[in-house]
């Protein structure tokens, strides 16, 4: 039984416009967290990279923060 | 012509058929776009009609939209007016969810790279289902402390402050308070 935020709260699909979900998934420093810390399972840690990588490129996050 | 020579054609021909009913067959597909801050908020409007005339000319039909509002961006991004480039740290943002064939984006995307009021789009490939997660994301100040109130023994009322104090005693304190 998997325990992450994403199975808790029951979210299908990871969308680029929700940054405060995406900024759960990422660190301080504005880099990605890896799968063994968010707990996700490999098709949903896909889909949060690809979303916070559209954030990015859109501006909603940053690629680095200081 | 021979048999397998026409087999080969036929075979080609249905290639060609399938990938050409693959770029009219319609898919869901999302825009995210930018629009400068510079221009006036009165023609945004008309700068999202060009969107929407783009998608509805060949069939496509809309799902869903968001608005364009001006937000901060995480990060200053440049932008071409005339010979110079301009850096911009604020933008309109707005999304449209779209149902459409492939060829209607490509055309979408080549226009888009050719108006200026645009700073930057992305289109990609999406489900029908509404994908913005229902959650809230939880924030320091949605901590409740009422539980902890709750939790904390009572402090029992000590015997000094429950006992009646007598009216001489008051006057005395009274009296020391005021000769000081």
């Amino acid at each position: 039984m998997s325990n992450n935020i994403l199975t808790q709260n029951d979210i299908q699909h990871v969308d680029y416009k929700d940054v405060d979900l995406l900024r759960q998934f990422i660190n301080p420093h504005g880099r990605l967290v890896s799968r063994r810390r968010t707990g996700l399972t490999a098709k949903q840690q896909r889909a949060v990279e690809a979303a916070v990588k559209r954030a990015r490129f859109m501006g909603l996050l940053p690629y680095v923060q200081k | 012509m021979t048999t397998e020579e026409t087999a080969l054609v036929d075979a080609d021909l249905s290639v060609a058929t399938s990938i050409e009913d693959s770029r009219k067959e319609a898919r869901i597909y999302e825009i995210g776009y930018h629009i400068i801050p510079t221009v006036k908020e009165e023609n945004i409007e008309k700068i999202v009609g060009e969107i929407r005339s783009a998608i509805e000319k060949d069939g496509g039909s809309f799902i869903a939209e968001g608005a364009p509002s001006l937000m901060k961006l995480s990060y200053a991004m440049s932008a071409r007016e005339g010979d110079r480039r301009v850096e911009h740290d604020r933008a309109y943002f707005g999304w449209i969810k779209f149902e459409a064939g492939m060829e209607i984006v490509v055309a979408l995307s080549e226009m888009l790279k050719k108006d200026p009021s645009f700073l930057r789009f992305v289109i990609f490939r999406t489900v029908r289902e509404d994908t913005r997660a229902k959650m809230k994301a939880p924030t320091l100040r949605e901590v409740k402390r009422t539980d902890t109130i709750k939790s904390a023994p009572r402090r029992a009322p000590t015997e000094e402050s429950a006992a009646p104090v007598s009216e001489v005693d008051l006057e005395k304190a009274l009296q020391d308070i005021t000769t000081e």
